[in-house]
């Protein structure tokens, strides 16, 4: 297996699935949605295979995959994985089955364009986490936008417009950036080289070792890309109505996935690239990550509809990645990667609990809402159940995670930590809080109006939920799973990174 | 020597055989008037023949009978590997053009004839400034392009926005050639010569057995070149003439019109300010530095406000004329000879190959919108477009994502390639590179409002399906392909190696 380019597989299987839905007659819609699914799976299937293949003691990146492609300027294309990138990668393809799934009942109209909208953006999102040239990944980077532009904009709600625009003119002014500093270092790199060979090459742009200068301008560009996707305060504005308009998958692989690749491309690019200047903006990214997460708390706490409280749930949370992102020690980092994958997990559930609801009822307002677990038991269970795990129950993924930030944290300044912790008390009150007003009480008089149309989870809908329980739970009872993988980027990331702060804590 | 040998008559083929075949369309339709279809069949015939020729005469990459630099007419005109690209690329828009256009016309009683004859004629005069080594062989093939440009813009000539487009084109268009020729002629009477090599010689640095410093007379002539080029070009404070004539020309014409006279135009530019001026660049870097930021930064702002998609198109088309003004720019910043001035003329060969491709696309499916006469061009004409013809709407989307930037489209790599160059140059040429990233963003929203009618609005009450022609299937299918897999191997090395060996000739 070590031989086969299971990379490149399970990048362009799902755009080898797209290319054949696209072909596919417009009317057959159970034949496009099988494709489709089937298409998701055999990529799941694929990413899977890499996790049992998956090196843990070897360093550095495992089954590269180069290809000439454009020797004039040096650009290759060039695959790699890592402990963080497959634990990215596993996220990605488990979220896309499941919402394709999910995706079944929901979508209606142009099924076709939509399931080829989705495959198209699995490729753009798998790409980003295992490309390891530059261009190669802008390309990847870029190619996310355009499929969630139109899943957003055609499948979304009433004001799916102005999201989608918004959306896509936030992402695009913070990549076009990034751009210019993509390029920017290439042309360093030849200057000082005299040749092109290399200058995308990402390992070697990290052992190049840019100038303080360059570093300082170039963090920042790519610090603005990554942290309008994250999203970081007070980058966050585009989130809150991309979720609420978007589709229930839409919303999925956006707060499952799409925040992640933010997380991903701080600690891929920003800290290897620019050690120097990430201590530099440190200090500034953790005041923001903690005005993130308090912010992202209180804002939860007042809103009336359930979608937007989960999105803004999401700033508060993924605030978390950053804050222990650029603590830069271990625990921190290790708890950043770890909680991305919980973070995707859990909200990506709770947007798919949120959607159930909404099939049913056409409203997402919690005011209209009380007594579900009456009618609806399963759902209650199944959603109380992700209401922990978000608020960071023991036991569950989402708490070992805080727990590992809130220890780097801790070694970093007591004060930050202990303004994160806060923030987690405002967690558990938002989400108890939502969770009381819509499940527990009398039966709300609109709900009882529906009347038999209030219906219990389908089959499918407990099928698309149970794998993220299990995996919910069984990354909190063993965090191993994936802080094994990471032990070994994580170590020599942070050999190029922080060495104050490591050697502090110990 | 008037004599011809073997070497100078195939140097000369490509646009004298265009010209022939014009001339031969011009007898088909005397003796056969008003059939239209076999006349564009000959055309086509004849323009693939010659793209084809062109190739085998080269000079390209490791392929032509011609190598290096051939002069024919005692040095007047050369063939060398500038001239072959811009030769091709000038062809290959009128090919497109001559796909596009009948569609439209024959449904509104237009004849197709007159329209390609004319255009064979401008394509003829776009080759001749490709290879011009003589100021006034530049000025004729000049103005051999614009003429029939003229011509064309008015050809609906019942239509009075056409007319009056046709007429602002026309004086503006004459007021700038005068503009440009009175440059020549004092560049002229400061050098005593009209042969480009000559004047670069007498141009060249005081130490090397030039003038040194420029005389108030040659400023003068250096100002009225360049503002007369900026007008062909539609660089602002001097684009007011571009979207009343792109809005009023039939849109088959207006696809031709941004793209064909304003590639033929930075051919222009190259000949004369890069080969000829080259010796004076610090002279009108400044202001090609400032042309560029104004022309893409205004551009874009103006075309955020547009209902009408050809006079978006045409503010969008003076956006990306900013762009490519950035890759002169940095020639003309970067030190002489120096790798960062070959990369900026690398990049304006291949912006503006993507954007001959792109722009020409996204007219060609505005004209198949429009292919039923009385179709408006508002942009809410293209509201649920998707629903009405889903190819032209993926293609549509295409070409506008293309022209927005987006990988890995031509316009991305395009605009990929003139950061590149403006970056190693450095110094201002950073800001310039910022900015054009900066108005990449801004030109989203306005190419994304299309996305959004065609995509995600709904479609006016009794609008039905939408037929392609064949021959706009085939030409779409052209600038789809160019457009969609400018990344694909080995297109891209085949491409770079095409630009660079074009840019190496002007050194």
């Amino acid at each position: 297996m070590a031989g086969l380019p299971l990379l490149s597989a399970v990048v362009f299987i799902p755009l080898g699935g797209a290319l054949l839905i696209a072909f596919l007659p417009r009317e057959r819609l159970d034949l496009i949605r099988g494709a489709a699914l089937l298409t998701a799976l055999a990529a799941f299937a694929v990413s899977l295979l890499l996790v049992i293949d998956f090196d843990h003691a070897a360093a550095g990146f495992q089954r590269v995959e180069v290809a000439s492609w454009i020797p004039a300027f040096g650009i290759e294309y060039r695959l790699g994985l890592d402990g963080i990138s497959l634990a990215l990668v596993v996220l990605t393809t488990t979220l896309t089955w499941i919402s394709i799934l999910a995706s079944f009942g929901p979508i209606r109209t142009r099924v076709k364009e939509y399931m080829v909208s989705f495959l198209i953006l699995e490729v753009g999102m798998i790409g980003v986490f295992l490309a390891l040239d530059m261009f190669l990944f802008y390309i990847f980077w870029e190619l996310v936008l355009v499929p969630m532009y139109l899943i957003i904009g055609i499948w979304g709600g009433a004001n799916r417009i102005y999201a989608t625009l918004k959306f896509v003119l936030y992402t695009l002014v913070g990549s076009l950036l990034m751009l210019v500093a993509i390029l920017g270092m290439a042309f360093t790199y030849q200057a000082a080289r005299g040749t092109w060979e290399g200058a995308f090459d990402y390992e070697a742009l990290v052992a190049f070792g840019f100038d303080p200068t360059l570093q300082f301008f170039a963090f920042a560009a790519f610090f603005l890309a990554f942290a309008i996707k994250v999203p970081m305060f007070p980058f966050h504005t585009w989130l809150p109505d991309a979720h609420v308009e978007a589709p229930t998958a839409g919303s999925v692989i956006l707060a499952g996935v799409l925040l992640k690749l933010g997380g991903y491309g701080l600690i891929r690019f920003n800290l290897p690239l620019f050690p120097d200047a990430a201590e530099q903006w440190a200090p500034l990214i953790i005041v923001l990550s903690l005005i993130g997460i308090v912010y992202g708390a209180i804002v939860a706490l007042i809103q009336p509809d359930l979608k937007k409280l989960v999105a803004y749930s999401s700033v508060s949370h993924m605030g978390f990645v950053t804050l222990g992102i650029f603590v830069f020690n271990e625990q921190g980092m290790a708890g950043a990667v770890l909680q991305m994958v919980a973070h995707g997990l859990i909200t990506g559930a709770l947007f798919l609990l949120v959607g159930v609801i909404y099939e049913r009822t056409h409203d997402r307002t919690i005011a209209r809402m009380g007594g579900l677990a009456g009618p609806t038991p399963v759902y209650a269970a199944v959603f109380g159940f992700f209401v922990l795990a978000s608020l960071a129950l023991p036991g569950l993924a989402g708490f070992v995670a805080e727990f590992l930030v809130l220890v780097g944290t801790f070694a970093f300044s007591p004060i930050a930590a202990a303004v994160a912790a806060l923030a987690m008390m405002l967690g558990a009150a938002y989400l108890l809080w939502m969770y009381q007003r819509v499940v527990f009480g009398e039966l709300s008089d609109f709900l009882r109006g529906l009347g038999h149309h209030l219906t219990d989870m389908n089959r499918v809908e407990v099928l698309t939920l149970t794998p993220l329980m299990v995996i919910t739970v069984a990354l909190g009872v063993a965090p191993g799973l994936v802080l094994d993988l990471i032990d070994a980027p994580i170590a020599s990331l942070l050999a190029h990174v922080g060495g104050d702060s490591i050697a502090r804590l110990r | 020597m008037i004599l011809l040998d073997e070497s100078a008559l195939l140097a000369i083929a490509p646009p004298a055989l265009l010209a022939l075949l014009a001339l031969v369309l011009v007898v088909v339709d005397i003796y056969r008037p008003g059939r239209d279809r076999p006349l564009i069949t000959v055309a086509v015939a004849g323009v693939i023949g010659i793209i084809a020729l062109t190739v085998v005469i080269g000079p390209l990459p490791g392929v032509g009978l011609l190598e290096g630099a051939t002069e024919v007419f005692d040095g007047v005109y050369v063939r060398d590997s500038l001239t072959c690209f811009l030769d091709l690329l000038m062809l290959a828009i009128a090919l497109l053009t001559l796909l596009f256009g009948p569609d439209y016309l024959r449904p509104r009683g237009l004849p197709a004839a007159e329209f390609a004859i004319t255009l064979l004629f401008a394509i003829t005069g776009g080759m001749l400034i490709g290879g011009a080594r003589d100021l006034l062989l530049l000025f004729i093939a000049l103005e051999l392009l614009v003429l029939p440009g003229y011509l064309l813009a008015g050809y609906a000539k019942r239509d009075g926005l056409s007319t009056e487009g046709a007429i602002k084109y026309f004086l503006l268009g004459s007021f700038s050639s005068a503009i440009f020729l009175f440059g020549l002629v004092l560049v002229f009477g400061f050098t005593g010569t009209t042969r480009i090599p000559g004047v670069a010689e007498a141009l060249a640095p005081a130490g090397d057995g030039g003038i040194g410093a420029l005389s108030a007379g040659l400023l003068m002539g250096l100002a009225l070149l360049t503002t007369g080029a900026a007008f062909k070009i539609a660089a602002v404070p001097f684009h007011y003439w571009t979207p009343d004539a792109y809005q009023g020309s039939p849109t088959p014409v207006t696809g031709y019109l941004s793209v064909g006279p304003k590639v033929a135009a930075f051919a222009l530019i190259l000949r004369l300010f890069v080969d000829a001026l080259g010796g004076v660049r610090e002279d009108w870097t400044p202001f090609v530095v400032v042309l560029a930021a104004l022309t893409m930064t205004v551009g874009n702002l103006i075309a955020l406000s547009q209902d009408n998609i050809k006079r978006m198109l045409a503010y969008s088309s003076i956006a990306h004329t900013g762009y490519i003004l950035v890759g002169l720019a940095a020639f003309g910043a970067a030190p002489a000879g120096s790798a960062a001035a070959q990369a900026g003329l690398e990049a304006v060969l291949f912006y503006a190959m993507a954007y001959a491709f792109m722009n020409l696309g996204a007219f060609a499916c505005v004209a198949a919108l429009q292919r039923t006469p009385g179709v408006t061009s508002q942009i809410a004409t293209f509201a649920g477009l998707f629903g009405r013809a889903p190819m032209l709407t993926v293609l549509m989307t295409l070409f506008l994502l293309s022209l927005l930037g987006i990988p890995p489209l031509a316009g991305f790599l395009a605009k990929w390639y003139v950061i590149n160059a403006a970056l190693q140059v450095g110094g201002w040429l950073n800001v310039l590179a910022v900015l054009t990233v900066i108005n990449a963003a801004v030109a989203a929203f306005y190419y994304l409002r299309v996305v959004v009618y065609m995509w995600m609005r709904d479609a006016p009450e009794g609008a039905g399906e939408i037929r392609l022609g064949r021959l706009t299937q085939i030409g779409l299918a052209i600038a789809a392909i160019a457009t969609l897999f400018y990344w694909a191997p080995p297109l891209p090395t085949v491409l770079i190696d095409l630009a660079r060996e074009a840019a190496a000739a002007l050194h």
